[in-house]
């Protein structure tokens, strides 16, 4: 039982005007099984952004989990998307694979706005195996953020979720076997080890991380699933890889993903960056993922926007339900009437061939105007689906 | 071996991501009389001139890039010391180079510094995060005719502003033309927010440079 879920509950409950006919739920689940909706959902990721829009800086969250649920409720209360992203950061991910002491060297605080920064936890191979090997992950686990902050947040928004009778879906985050991997590491490490380490080595490290990952995905199973969680967003690694070692180590990602699969009803899948269309249709294949956030075209493709939506809604085609636009540079920088045009050449795009979901392909950058934000939810609220 | 065998290997090893052997291939060059600035412009600025070909068209991608770039850049320590000795001929420009506060991406800047180093321009890596008095140092201590921000985010590309804002204060922006560099970044963007210029790509990069200064392409 927590106090702002009930405040929220009994300031909103019934009181929030209907939007089209389906409830933000029910337009979220039926295009995640690719059937008919009312409109579009929206469901931009506003990790940080609805932190700055509720008024509170990101030092001030840190360590305030009613203050972290509050922007959450505050922000989709105002502008009603589809979805509530829990608020997710890197210090829940990797903050238990550290001593407490040692914390303070590997997370940095800036601007009020601006990113937490941290440092990688090993400098070579060995010593990222040596460390899952040690579990460490779970010899820190016990005061770390992913106990203290990010659980009891999500507890509190799937109470709200619970409480309002689903009317609106919250979506759980968790990052895969390939995201860990690079993190821990530094990406650019990871990437040149694929090419420089034995294959086998390579592949232990992975192993470890895909073990550590399945054992979490327990976790998930009882604590969120248990609360009544069934959207879950897949933060996928592996964005800049080639073919060659997608093909050679990514199974791990889909091993991970398939079992994702199993316990969340809609799983898809956050692929951001330059989106090589390989892994796009890798990813396509995992069984159980439903929807796939993807985000620009690998470099060097040469592709105008449609082309590239259309592109990638021919890759779900009958699979996932297609999910970006506008991109997060231009939701930050772009103006209101360019995100609305990008949003409608998405839409136009995707839905000949499958169903789309607007969500830019990453997180909104804190900077991004609020008037952006508001024209990507207008633009697919203006037009009805026929 | 003469001399366009052993410059043929040299770049053959960058594009074929010979770590091991780079070193000993330098040697061998030097040794057979080679220029240290042809063995670099001729050698090894071809290889990574390859790697960007292979890498756009899809040929090569980000992990093997990223060998590419250790491999041209152990050449290259062992030849800068013999470059200025030889005249630093190569040397088309100076630029200073780094993350602007808030940033850590070290990729991007890890291949556009052979990259442009490859193209002649000779590249001082001022490292990541830096506040705004670390560029405006870094244009009195070296002199440079190019600052590149790297700017991999939105939020640190929409910090150019005030990173310009301390140059120009400091009274150095004129002499010198500012890039922005990262996979958010817009150009003209950039040139609102006091920059000259912005690429996503480094090897479209150089050639804004070499506009921007007004040499050949
Ligand atoms: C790897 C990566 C990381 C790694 C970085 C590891 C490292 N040591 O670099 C880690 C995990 C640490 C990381 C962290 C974060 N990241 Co990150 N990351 C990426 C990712 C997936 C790949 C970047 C990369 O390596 N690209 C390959 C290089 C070669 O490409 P490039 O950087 O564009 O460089 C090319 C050109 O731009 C050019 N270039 C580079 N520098 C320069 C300089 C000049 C002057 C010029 C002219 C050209 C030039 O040359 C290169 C070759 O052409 C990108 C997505 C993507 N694919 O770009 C996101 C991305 C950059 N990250 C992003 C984000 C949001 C974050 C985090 C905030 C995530 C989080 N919530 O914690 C943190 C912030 C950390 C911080 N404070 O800096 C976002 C930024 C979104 C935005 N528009 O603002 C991106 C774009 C993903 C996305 N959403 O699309 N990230
Ligand atoms: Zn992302």
């Amino acid at each position: 039982m927590s106090r702002i879920v009930d405040e929220w509950v009994s300031r909103l409950k019934g009181k929030l005007p209907p939007i089209g006919e389906m409830t933000h739920w029910e337009r979220m689940a039926a295009a995640m099984r690719l059937e008919r909706t009312d409109f579009v959902p929206v469901a931009p990721e506003l990790d940080y952004w609805q932190i700055t829009y509720a008024g509170y800086s990101h030092q001030e969250i840190y360590h305030d989990v009613d203050k972290t649920t509050d922007a959450c409720i505050r922000t989709w209360a105002d502008l009603r998307t589809d979805a509530i992203w829990m608020y997710v950061d890197i210090s829940h991910q990797i903050e238990n694979f550290i001593p407490a002491e040692r914390r303070p060297h590997h997370f940095i605080h800036r601007g009020e706005k601006d990113y937490l920064m941290f440092r990688p936890l090993a400098a070579t191979l060995d010593e990222a195996i040596a460390m899952y090997e040690r579990r460490d992950y779970e010899k820190y686990l016990a005061d770390s953020r992913a106990v203290t902050h990010y659980t009891p947040h999500m507890l509190q928004l799937l109470e709200f979720q619970e409480k309002m009778d689903r009317q609106v879906p919250v979506i759980i985050g968790l990052a895969t076997p390939t995201n860990y991997a690079e993190t821990i590491v530094e990406v650019q490490n990871f990437q040149k080890w694929m090419v420089t380490e034995p294959k086998e080595k390579v592949r232990r490290y992975l192993d470890l991380c895909l073990q550590e990952r399945l054992a979490a995905l327990e976790f998930y199973r009882e604590h969120a699933v248990g609360n009544g969680a069934v959207f879950c967003c897949l933060f996928g690694g592996a964005r800049t890889w080639g073919p060659r070692h997608l093909e050679a180590f990514a199974d791990v990602d889909r091993i991970f993903g398939e079992a994702a699969g199993k316990i969340f009803e809609h799983v898809f899948w956050h692929h951001c960056g330059r989106n090589l269309p390989g892994a796009l249709q890798m990813i396509s294949e995992i069984p159980g993922v439903r929807g796939v956030q993807y985000d620009m075209p690998y470099y060097g493709q040469q592709v105008t926007w449609p082309e590239w939506f259309e592109q990638a809604a021919k890759i779900f085609k009958g699979r996932q339900c297609a999910m970006n636009a506008p991109t997060t540079q231009l939701a930050c920088h772009g103006s209101a009437d360019e995100v609305r045009g990008m949003v409608r050449e998405f839409i136009d795009a995707t839905l000949p061939h499958t169903t789309a979901c607007v969500m830019p392909g990453c997180e909104i950058d804190s900077f991004s105007p609020t008037e952006n934000v508001r024209a990507m939810i207008e633009t697919a609220r203006s037009r009805r689906i026929d | 071996m003469d001399r366009a065998e052993i410059l043929g290997l040299l770049a053959d090893a960058v594009e074929k991501l010979d770590v091991k052997g780079v070193e000993p291939l330098v040697d061998q060059a030097l040794a057979a009389g080679l220029k240290p600035s042809e063995l670099l412009t001729e050698g090894l600025s071809r290889g990574m001139q390859r790697v960007g070909q292979a890498f756009n068209c899809g040929d090569m991608f980000m992990p093997e890039v990223l060998v590419a770039c250790d491999v041209y850049f152990a050449g290259l320590a062992k030849v800068r010391p013999l470059l200025a000795a030889d005249g630093d001929r190569h040397v088309l420009a100076t630029m200073i180079m780094g993350n602007i506060y808030g940033d850590v991406h070290t990729v991007g800047k890890q291949v556009a510094m052979p990259v442009f180093e490859a193209s002649g321009i000779r590249v001082i890596d001022l490292g990541e995060d830096l506040n705004d008095e670390a560029f405006v140092e870094g244009i009195r201590a070296h002199r440079p005719q190019l600052v590149g921000f790297g700017t991999y985010m939105t939020s640190t590309f929409m910090h150019t502003k005030e990173t310009v804002e301390a140059i120009r204060k400091a009274g150095l922006r004129d002499g010198v033309k500012i890039i922005c560099g990262g996979p958010a970044v817009d150009a003209e963007a950039a040139r609102r927010m006091g920059a000259d210029d912005a690429s996503d790509d480094a090897w479209q990069g150089v050639v804004k440079m070499k506009q921007l200064l007004g040499l050949p392409a």
